[in-house]
């Protein structure tokens, strides 16, 4: 803004009182359905959520103040570091997989002249499936006997494999179905920073004689460094929270191994109608996903500025 | 053009070598489309076998005998109109309330100058560090029982058009985009005797149509797959979404006709990608 119009504003406010009002008027009605949703359906739950982890929480409501009764049973039940250790593996392998498979892709397709889109389009179709359609025709290529990824196997001379009955494969299983739902929409966030690279850089390179290889290596990949770091702090927001794909696949099974904490949360309060403990398990994942977040936005927020600068 | 070259310039592309790494990358890209394709084409042909050839040993992906009524039979037993219409009806909502509760709250910060201002980011911003799956339960209580109102929006479609109505994430997008527009034009329409209003709905909005129509795709794709709240908020049969009766008749159908079922619920995604193409490859680079 420049200062003449700042000055003549505050000059027009000073002597318009009833109308600076008329504008805040209309300054809240347009915010008033924001304020107000966010108000109940965000502040509202978050707020009870760490109420409710210090009450005796059944269907009806709360019916008692229990202190930290729900945090001891929390950290005294195994289930919590099972659940806690499980989501460390998953980012682990998630990271492995699902966070460097769409560089990759996405460094190839880029080198693709002509059928670049069609492979872009062809990987992106994945994220636009219902996650429970997916999971329902996955559990059946993972079938144990007659399924087809057994059955595929077997021309390799591969034995078959138990994929989620298995406590060594059930993650990795679980892991690449994600990849399969996630790594267009990554694929198409890595294309639009590759463009976004100046192609002379890459000619001055050349020309000195740098190969190809190089390049990626020592140009491209330093130059996609703040927004893989972004891509992998939301990556490992989104396996945190992690529900769905356990829930239907393995049932948090076998025997706990793909048990996450927003399975125990799901279980506690909908299985054995303890909202407060539920809820004792949801502060626990709160601290770790706004953790994370804040580290998010602040990568994101020096990102923007290095873009700006 | 110049600016066509990739990593490796057209000169290098068109040596020995770079035909070599390019057609490395084709093969492994072709297999990569292959495997992301084959869910697909599974799922059809594991539609058209009968119940007990479908678990036969043996890669045996095209039956002998295409079982086609399965199609039918799952398209009626299924009612995949009702829930097609219920999916696109919550979907549908979810998009329409967003877009309008954070258009209006967008264009509010960023052309109105609300006194507070700040505090208003702070109290809608910070609501993005807190994803809703960690306070889920008390969501859950909340929409079985609204603070004042005490009414249960379980088994109503509002249940999930109110909490989908809020995203900070839209309002930051939208905010920024609408800063983008300059002032002087509203200044402009101010001064022919425009009101707030006016200007939103005639200015605002038309001149935000792209950024609005991907915003609009990106939340109606995520809406139409959601399923852990819609599986809390609607328990009655005949309003529930497609993942959500999928995960109910799981449990009754056999094999081949839930592979069935399933085929006709990946359809309107795939028919989505062919007709909204050039729109995703903008949807979601902010």
């Amino acid at each position: 803004m420049t200062p003449s119009t700042s000055g003549s504003q505050t000059k027009r406010a000073r002597s318009f009182q009833p109308r600076k009002i008329f504008d805040q008027i209309y300054a809240y009605l347009f915010l008033a359905p924001a304020l107000l949703i966010f108000a109940f359906f965000s502040w509202n739950p978050i707020f009870k959520t760490v109420i409710f982890s210090f009450e005796k929480v059944g269907l009806r409501g709360p019916t008692g103040w229990v202190g930290l009764k729900n945090y001891i049973r929390m950290f005294g039940n195994p289930l919590f570091g099972t659940a806690w250790v499980n989501t460390l593996e998953f980012v682990i392998l998630s990271i492995i997989f699902g966070f460097m498979v769409p560089i990759l892709l996405a460094l190839m397709i880029r080198e693709m002249r002509r059928f670049g889109p069609f492979f872009q389009v062809i990987t992106y179709i994945p994220t636009l499936v219902p996650v429970v359609v997916a999971l329902l025709v996955w559990r059946m290529i993972y079938y144990p006997e007659g399924g087809v990824l057994n059955s595929f196997l077997a021309l390799l001379h591969v034995p078959p494999q138990l994929w989620l009955q298995n406590p060594h494969l059930v993650k990795f299983a679980l892991i690449l179905v994600m990849t399969w739902m996630g790594a267009g929409g990554s694929i198409l966030i890595y294309l639009a920073a590759l463009g976004e690279i100046n192609p002379e850089i890459y000619e001055a390179a050349e020309l000195d004689g740098v190969s190809p290889i190089q390049r990626i290596l020592f140009l491209t990949l330093p130059l996609l460094k703040s927004r893989m770091a972004m891509m992998m702090v939301l990556q490992i927001v989104a396996v945190t929270q992690v529900f769905t794909e356990p829930f239907i696949l393995s049932t948090g099974g076998p025997g706990n191994s793909s048990l996450t904490p927003v399975l125990q949360i799901y279980r506690t309060a909908f299985e054995n109608s303890d909202f407060g403990l539920a809820s004792t398990w949801s502060v626990s994942l709160l601290v770790v996903l706004g953790t994370f977040m804040a580290l998010y936005v602040w990568l994101n927020h020096k990102n923007e500025e290095q873009r700006l600068a | 053009m110049s600016s066509s070259r990739g990593i490796m310039s057209d000169v290098e592309w068109r040596s020995p070598a770079g035909r070599v790494i390019v057609a490395i990358f084709f093969v492994f890209l072709v297999v990569v489309t292959l495997a992301f394709l084959f869910p697909f084409v599974f799922t059809f042909t594991a539609g058209l076998k009968t119940s007990s050839t479908i678990t036969d040993p043996g890669l045996n992906l095209f039956p002998k005998l295409p079982q086609w009524k399965n199609y039918l039979e799952v398209w009626q037993r299924y009612d995949m109109i009702g829930m097609f219409a219920n999916t696109f009806y919550v979907a549908a909502g979810i998009v329409v309330g967003r877009l309008l509760v954070s258009s209006m709250a967008a264009y509010s910060i960023s052309k109105l100058k609300p006194a507070g201002k700040r505090i208003i980011e702070v109290f809608i911003l910070l609501t993005m560090a807190v994803p809703m799956m960690a306070y889920l339960i008390p969501l859950y209580v909340t929409l079985t029982d609204l603070p004042i109102l005490h009414i249960s929006l379980v088994n109503t479609y509002w249940g999930l058009w109110l909490p989908g109505a809020g995203s900070a994430f839209y309002i930051l997008v939208l905010k920024n985009s609408f800063d983008q527009i300059p002032k002087e034009i509203y200044d402009a329409a101010a001064m022919d005797g425009a009101s707030p209003v006016r200007s939103f709905l005639s200015m605002t909005l038309p001149l935000s149509t792209p950024i609005l129509i991907v915003l609009g795709l990106l939340t109606f794709v995520g809406a139409w797959g959601d399923f852990l709240l819609p599986k809390l908020i609607l328990l009655q049969p005949s309003l529930q979404t497609i993942s959500v009766r999928l995960y109910a008749l799981d449990r009754i159908f056999p094999l081949n006709l839930k592979m069935a079922g399933a085929f006709i619920a990946l359809l309107p995604p795939l028919i989505a990608v062919l007709l909204f193409q050039r729109y995703m490859k903008s949807g979601l680079t902010f």
